[in-house]
């Protein structure tokens, strides 16, 4: 019927016509998604996203339930992005606080007024706050919390042996020192609002205690303000940035370490502050990779560079690890095990074993996620097990939960003593007043 | 590409239509061949770049960002579920043995049960008020009171694995914080056990063996206080009136009318209570546990605390219930040294407390720890570590945020911070820094009002 409208010919060509546009068509198609899936389109996503969004909707995530759970806030983002503090420009100097510079006085006034607080518990041994913390939200990484758990229980156990207060922070006092230099503000605020406590110890939330009866040698840093892991060579003459480590440390309460706080916090506001400071502490640090400025990077420079107004009272601890790279020391505990005993704290049963590195909480850490929760099991048994001793029971290996008994119960549990007298020891007893 | 292009190899005749073959030469055949491959080909080639555009062909892409997540999220998972299952098989019920010895036939009740089992939490010890008081005089370095007031040991814990549902490790974790604040503002010492020292006793009556283990190793410790993980303190200031408690032993929550008159098996909480460390806690310790043991004793006797107890849903014995029927059954015996405290919340039940902290805000203070300000809010029910709660999992972490914030609040006013809001992780300056720190801090009141 068509052929008789418009005619054969005109038919054919209108007919090949339609055939040229569904080949340009077809091949327009197939451009279009071929140019999405390398280069993607933007906005309208890749096929990889496409991709993803497809399998984590068919296939449940234990990530997912985390998301979905995470978002306790009714408020819409937009309030989120109003909060962010405008990034700090160069020239603008960042204060921690107004300038305290009587401090000294000030805390030796208040203790004066409250004996029932003082900042000595016995003649040698001061009181310590072991300072510590996480993120007030879950963890990314679905078993990252529950290795938080485990990591301020075995602090929890360490501090209630040694008479040690622990502060667990989950706030961020500070916006502009987000991250890594999230400690300078906290430790500031709680060395000013506890004047009782003589010294505060920092310690990451990556770190455990596998020494549960090395008490620290408070007399030998009776002349120092700040005590670190590391080693005088590798900071004053090789200015290596981990020739000392901020995981771990004690600072002192007092005006000197106010001044050093406020000195070293210059390098760590977000923003075109702490990168250019990276690029500087890149430069004169060695073997400092290409990122911001980190705190520990920024301590080691401070050292170097004002070493006349600091270094007197820093010292730099290596007879046992305050701080101990887990790297070297998580296949070594069986051997230890045999060969040693606890309260030694250094290379035979070290004190901490710090895992730098691991970042259990995040999704992405330096080293195979495996080895880390594996070995962070391990290291958590090491020190719980000298815990349990203490009422009689130990774990079944290194790498089990369960507990077996090697203690029996008695009817005279008082005379019995364990084996590493870490029920009553020495470094806990409190100061017997004559009355 | 029209039909023209693509080859009609047809040796059939069937159709009568002469055969291409004697129509087409040669040459132009191979031709039209070699166009079918060329267009193949690059068919071929177009399909393939489209491929590696959208799933990307292993190798071919290179890592980039995304694939390394989904790879590291695999591993995590896996990880995850290596380290939930347990290689070691479950404990086996104590009376199985005995159960297939005799015919199966046999009807045990749980009288003979616990005779079978005869299970004890340790050598029977009957002078520990002597031996304490004798470890204490040879010991004035580990005295029983310290600055006057007795010495407690808060003991809380949770199991050893991650939990099923991961948030469920976070509000432990934030429920941990919480407890190391209350104590170090009190001078209370903390255990957090992870260990289940007794094979038999676990689950709810795993705090049986723990605190009897606790108290007989440290005899400096007058109190200990049980508390459970899934409860928040959200009063700072509140601090327990031991005095009240000098003639008795046990202090826990409840209520004496739900107890005598009624039997209900909710008459009293065993989510937070204390123990004196003295014989006579051994001796409830030891009269409380043989309802305890997993298997046949722990069913036998849920029967008969359900049928005692009023509102008791049928289920195994546990140690809240039990309790309950052992102090009501045995009153003469017990009950002189149980307080049954209800003027402030030694245990508050969450659901009718979290929707009420901003007008407590408002309204009250810090420092009365009962229902104007209450002292712990228990969230019974809700689980979180599990997968299975009573109440919706939303409405128990929200309130569960909230009560932990509130009680944060009353922290981070010591540094001069508090939460944005109830809901809220991030928190905001409430009072500006100063030269002058302690001066502040000599007026500043925990039990003050707080202002948000």
């Amino acid at each position: 019927m068509l052929e008789r409208c418009i005619g054969e010919r005109r038919l054919r060509q209108i007919q090949r016509g339609v055939q040229n546009m569904k080949l340009t068509f077809l091949c327009l198609l197939l451009t279009l998604l071929v140019l999405r899936g390398t280069i993607g389109a933007g906005k309208y996503g890749t096929p990889q996203q496409d991709f993803i969004e497809l399998r984590q909707r068919f296939i449940s995530h234990p990530h997912r339930a985390l998301a979905e759970q995470n978002q306790p806030e009714p408020k819409p983002k937009k309030s989120d992005k109003d909060d962010e503090p405008p990034l700090r420009s160069l020239n603008d100097p960042y204060s921690l606080g107004p300038k305290i510079s009587d401090w000294d006085s000030q805390r030796a006034d208040w203790i004066h007024r409250h004996p029932e607080r003082p900042n000595f518990l016995t003649k040698t041994k001061p009181r310590v706050l072991l300072v510590t913390g996480s993120s007030p939200k879950p963890c990314e990484n679905p078993v990252g919390d529950h290795y938080l758990l485990k990591s301020i229980k075995n602090k929890i156990d360490y501090c209630r042996v040694h008479n040690i207060e622990i502060f667990y922070n989950m706030a961020l006092l500070d916006a502009e020192m987000a991250g890594f230099w999230a400690k300078l503000p906290l430790i500031r605020a709680l060395l000013l609002a506890h004047p009782e406590v003589e010294f505060l110890w920092w310690m990451d939330s990556d770190a455990m205690f596998t020494d549960m009866a090395f008490e620290l040698p408070w007399e030998r840093y009776a002349p120092y303000n700040l005590v670190m892991h590391g080693w005088d060579e590798m900071v004053y003459k090789d200015k290596n940035w981990i020739g000392l480590n901020t995981g771990s440390f004690l600072l002192r309460n007092c005006q000197w370490s106010l001044d050093l706080l406020d000195a070293w916090a210059p390098m760590g506001p977000k923003g075109p502050v702490r990168t250019e400071a990276g690029k500087i502490l890149t430069k004169t640090l060695k073997d400092r990779p290409v990122f911001e400025a980190d705190d520990q990077s920024a301590m080691v420079y401070l050292l170097v560079t004002q070493k006349e107004k600091w270094a007197n009272k820093v010292y730099l601890e290596s007879a046992y690890y305050l701080h101990g790279y887990w790297g070297i020391l998580v296949d070594r505990y069986e051997e230890m095990i045999e060969n040693y005993h606890p309260g030694l704290g250094d290379h035979r049963w070290p004190l901490v074993t710090h895992f730098v590195g691991c970042k259990p909480c995040g999704k992405f850490g330096d080293y195979p996620v495996e080895r880390c929760l594996k070995q962070m099991d391990r290291a958590f048994n090491f020190g719980d097990n000298q815990i349990l001793q203490m009422y009689g029971f130990t774990h079944k290996s290194l790498a089990s939960r369960r507990v077996r008994r090697v203690r029996n119960e008695t009817s005279n549990p008082l005379e019995v003593k364990d084996e590493l007298g870490l029920l009553h020891p020495d470094f806990k007893a409190v100061q017997h007043h004559a009355s | 590409m029209g039909h023209e292009g693509v080859g009609f190899k047809s040796g059939s005749t069937r159709s009568g239509l002469p055969t291409t073959r004697s129509r087409v030469p040669r040459g132009r055949q191979i031709q039209k061949t070699f166009n079918n491959v060329k267009i193949t080909v690059l068919c071929g080639f177009v399909t393939l770049l489209v491929l590696r555009g959208t799933i990307g062909v292993g190798n071919l892409t290179g890592s980039t960002l995304e694939s390394e997540d989904q790879r590291v999220v695999e591993d995590i998972d896996r990880i995850l579920r290596e380290i939930r299952t347990d290689s070691e098989p479950e404990p086996q019920d104590p009376l199985s043995s005995l159960y297939f010895a005799n015919s199966t036939a046999h009807n045990w009740t749980y009288a003979e049960a616990v005779e079978a089992v005869n299970y004890s939490l340790g050598p029977k010890i009957s002078d520990w008020d002597q031996q304490r008081q004798v470890w204490l005089s040879q010991n004035p370095n580990f005295p029983n009171r310290l600055l006057g007031k007795h010495r407690i040991l808060l003991v809380t814990g949770s199991p050893p694995n991650p939990c099923d549902n991961a948030i469920g490790d976070h509000y432990l974790l934030k429920s941990t914080k919480n407890k190391i604040d209350y104590c170090r503002l009190h001078g209370i010492e903390i255990v957090y056990n992870m260990a289940h020292l007794d094979k038999e006793l676990a689950g709810y009556w795993a705090k049986l063996p723990l605190i009897r283990k606790l108290m007989l190793s440290h005899p400096e410790i007058e109190w200990i206080w049980w508390m459970d993980s899934d409860a928040f303190f959200t009063d700072m200031a509140f601090e327990l009136p031991l005095e009240k408690y000098k003639n008795h032993n046990l202090i826990i929550h409840g209520y004496p009318d739900l107890l005598f008159e009624q039997h209900s098996w909710i008459a009293l909480n065993t989510g937070s209570f204390l123990f004196r460390n003295c014989q006579w806690s051994l001796d409830l310790l030891d009269a409380w546990a043989p309802m305890g043991p997993k298997g046949i004793v722990r069913e036998l006797a849920g029967k008969i605390l359900t049928a005692n107890l009023k509102g008791r849903p049928a289920f195994e014995a546990d140690d809240q219930s039990a309790l309950i029927y052992l102090l009501t059954s045995q009153q003469d015996k017990w009950m002189s040294k149980v307080y049954v405290e209800n003027s402030y919340y030694l245990h508050g039940f969450w659901a009718g407390l979290v929707d009420k902290y901003e007008e407590m805000i408002e309204q009250n203070h810090p420092g009365l720890g009962d229902e104007r300000w209450p002292f712990v809010t228990h969230f019974v029910g809700c689980k979180p570590c599990g997968s299975y709660g009573d109440y919706p999992v939303e409405r128990c972490l929200s309130s569960m945020e909230r009560a932990f914030n509130f009680g944060d609040n009353q922290v981070l006013r010591l540094y001069g911070f508090a939460h944005k809001g109830l809901v809220s992780p991030k928190i905001k300056r409430v009072r500006d820094q100063t030269s002058d720190p302690l001066q502040v801090k000599e007026k500043l009141d925990m039990a003050a009002r707080i202002t948000m």
